[in-house]
């Protein structure tokens, strides 16, 4: 079977399965899911959240380091975690929980993917953070779904190359034969990832602008300018250009859609400026 | 005067863009596709194209490839409501200078028009490197007043962002007047704030119930790309200082304020000018809201800024300069040094120096031999008569 015939029926695959809905995905932890549920009480205990996220102590060693870093006024006093999460707020914790879950998904053991899937995070946290900024400029108000918007928007990248992975292990050791190399590699995941995502961040429950983003964030959205979808695809094409990225880029595409972007979310050279600057620096402190 | 041609087969674009590019100053003339453009072209040379995408007998990329082919370079703008980056990559490899959206903002048709025409292209690179250091960027004052002069949006000298509305208005009695001060209770309307107004300073309380103050921060900053940003904070055992600026604020100002603290900081922030400003040959000094032992400073920046001042007025050609002292304190030695060191400098230039005061300044002065000799009026009026006797 030629590589590319053999291409072919992996993305046959993957897209047979997400429409039988027998597509193996991440799921949320069950702390993790719990407590995104107290959290949609507009009168919601902190004291409660906490006590459903202390069950998982990294988890909640990570949120209080989220919010001792954000509370540099309060000193030396320790922070209790009730305390830290009153200090986050609602939406902030939200947003936390379910980047804890989803950098686990980026996360690999196998040598041949590890450092591309680390790389892929880091460009997913700095489009969630560039999401996030060029949102002000929107009137957009929602900065948690621009956040995740961001922070998902190629979430389907790691599973189906995880996926990829079993595969390989399959028909070359089971079946001894070749597999597809890394560009075919690329190009299925290219033509795949996106509807993989959606399935994702469905099962997820995230909010339905950011399952959208995942889906059409390739191109802009000329009908609504101020949408989701554009300021993650604009954010997308920076944080490719400032180099925070996996793999290789079209340059001429980035610069097409950076050139689009300056239009439809009226970003002069100024604000590009003000946006990129210190962007690798940053985001830095967030990979871990 | 530059002239330039706009293609595109709708006549009511046309007509718009015609009118704003006259309303610039330029010349325009149209074209109803690419067949007529380049007929246009063949004929005379434009400054710029403004180019549409679909259009009929020969599209926009088709025009811009046969334009390049035949070896012409006028700079063109893509003015379409194409989308899609594979047609704009494509324009872009054949080249072109910049895009706009259809339907767009006469600002940013303006803006893009006069970069292109002052040759600066808007594909140029525009990113910060990486490179760089995260610190925060300095504030920009000349910049800032450039960003408020084109937008036509209205200045604010500070900006405000604390939930506690009894901060704002301490800090409006701790300011000296001719300070303009917005205070805002939340993040939203400090970002509402920033998309209607340009400011020169935003203090952002790092205490806001369900904010992150870093975040807010560099959202605003994209907003307000030439201010400075300030945190509020209350003082801790930490490097406080050290902690707002790796969180990307250029300074923190402690809560509880203190008028030592803010005097400290408005110098640093304020330009010396305010309070020296100049109407023709009239010098008026700011008036001085401090304590008495801050008075050394105030007289200390004004005799600083005065040189500066000084030299506009003579390089408009007046004989004489008017220095208006009726609003600063009669502050002893400090204000007759400074007078006459102000008198000094105006001799050397080839002007004459008067002094307009109170009553008080004028038994101050009169009370000095160095002073005496100084031509002292009451008013602004009867310096200026008697300057044309």
């Amino acid at each position: 079977m030629s590589a590319e015939r053999l291409s072919e029926q992996l993305e046959q695959i993957v897209l047979k399965r997400i429409a039988e809905d027998s597509l193996v995905l991440p799921t949320l932890p069950s702390v993790v899911t719990k407590a995104l549920e107290v959290l949609k009480d507009p009168d919601v205990s902190f004291k409660q959240v906490g006590v459903i996220i202390e069950r998982d102590p990294v988890l909640a060693a990570r949120l209080l380091r989220s919010a001792t870093s954000a509370a540099f006024s309060a000193g030396t006093r320790k922070v209790s975690l009730p305390e830290a999460l009153t200090r986050l707020g609602a939406k902030a914790v939200r947003s936390l929980l379910v980047e804890a879950t989803a950098q686990k998904v980026f996360l690999s053991r196998d040598p041949k993917i590890a450092e591309s899937m680390k790389r892929l995070w880091q460009h997913s946290v700095a489009v969630a953070t560039l999401s996030r900024d060029v949102l002000a400029l929107s009137g957009n108000t929602d900065s948690e779904a621009a956040y995740l918007a961001g922070l998902l928007h190629d979430v389907g990248k790691p599973v189906i190359a995880s996926m990829l992975l079993e595969f390989e292990r399959q028909v070359t050791e089971v079946y001894n034969r070749p597999f597809i190399d890394s560009a075919e590699w690329i190009g299925v995941i290219g033509r795949t990832h996106r509807v993989v995502g959606v399935a994702l961040a469905e099962k997820w429950q995230m909010p339905e602008q950011v399952t959208r983003c995942i889906r059409e964030c390739a191109e802009y959205d000329n009908a609504d300018r101020a949408s989701l979808v554009n300021i993650v695809c604009f954010s997308n094409s920076l944080a490719k250009k400032t180099g925070i990225y996996a793999g290789t880029i079209d340059a001429d595409e980035v610069d097409a859609l950076v050139m689009i972007g300056r239009s439809i979310i009226g970003a002069n050279d100024e604000i590009i400026k003000t946006l990129t600057r210190g962007l690798k620096e940053r985001v830095a402190g967030l990979y871990d | 005067m530059a002239t330039i041609l706009t293609v595109d087969d709708s006549r009511s674009v046309r007509t718009i863009v015609s009118k704003q590019v006259r309303d610039l100053g330029f010349e325009v003339e149209e074209a109803e596709d690419g067949v007529q453009g380049l007929a246009k072209l063949g004929e005379r040379e434009y400054d710029l194209v403004l180019l549409d995408v679909t259009m009929p007998n020969l599209d926009g990329p088709g025009m811009l490839a046969k334009m390049r082919e035949l070896g012409n370079t006028t700079p063109v703008i893509m003015l379409t409501s194409e989308s899609k980056r594979s047609v704009v990559s494509g324009v872009m490899k054949t080249g072109i200078s910049d895009y706009i959206l259809k339907p767009f903002k006469p600002e940013e048709l303006r803006n893009k028009v006069l970069s292109v025409l002052q040759g600066e292209s808007g594909a140029e690179e525009v990113l910060a490197v990486s490179a760089e250091p995260a610190a925060p960027a300095a504030p920009d004052p000349a910049a800032a007043a450039a960003a408020r002069e084109s937008t036509g949006k209205q200045f604010v000298d500070i900006l405000v962002v604390d939930d506690m509305e009894n901060v704002h208005k301490k800090l409006r009695g701790m300011l000296p007047e001719h300070l303009s001060l917005n205070g805002v209770t939340s993040a939203q309307a400090a970002l509402q704030s920033c998309r209607q107004k340009v400011f020169k300073l935003v203090l952002v309380d790092t205490e806001i119930p369900d904010v992150d103050s870093a975040v807010l921060g560099q959202q605003l900053k994209v907003l307000q790309p030439h201010a400075a940003f300030v945190a509020l904070a209350l003082r801790t055992t930490n490097d406080v200082l050290s902690e707002v600026r790796g969180q990307g604020f250029n300074n923190v100002l402690f809560k509880p304020f203190s008028q030592d603290n803010i005097d400290d900081f408005l110098s640093q922030y304020f330009d010396n000018q305010d309070l020296l400003s100049a109407d023709e040959n009239v010098l008026r000094a700011a008036g001085f809201s401090g304590r008495p032992e801050r008075m050394e400073r105030y007289y200390g920046r004004i005799g600083e800024t005065f040189p500066q001042v000084l030299n506009k007025v003579a390089a408009a050609c007046f004989e004489d300069v008017v220095l208006d002292m009726t609003a600063s304190p009669a502050g002893g030695e400090r204000v007759l040094k400074f007078l006459l060191s102000a008198a000094e400098q105006a001799k050397q230039v080839g002007m004459r120096l008067a002094v307009v005061g109170t009553p008080e300044l004028q038994k101050l002065m009169n009370s000095y031999t160095e002073t005496q000799e100084l031509h002292f009026f009451g008013s602004v009026q009867e310096a200026r008569a008697a300057a044309e006797a």
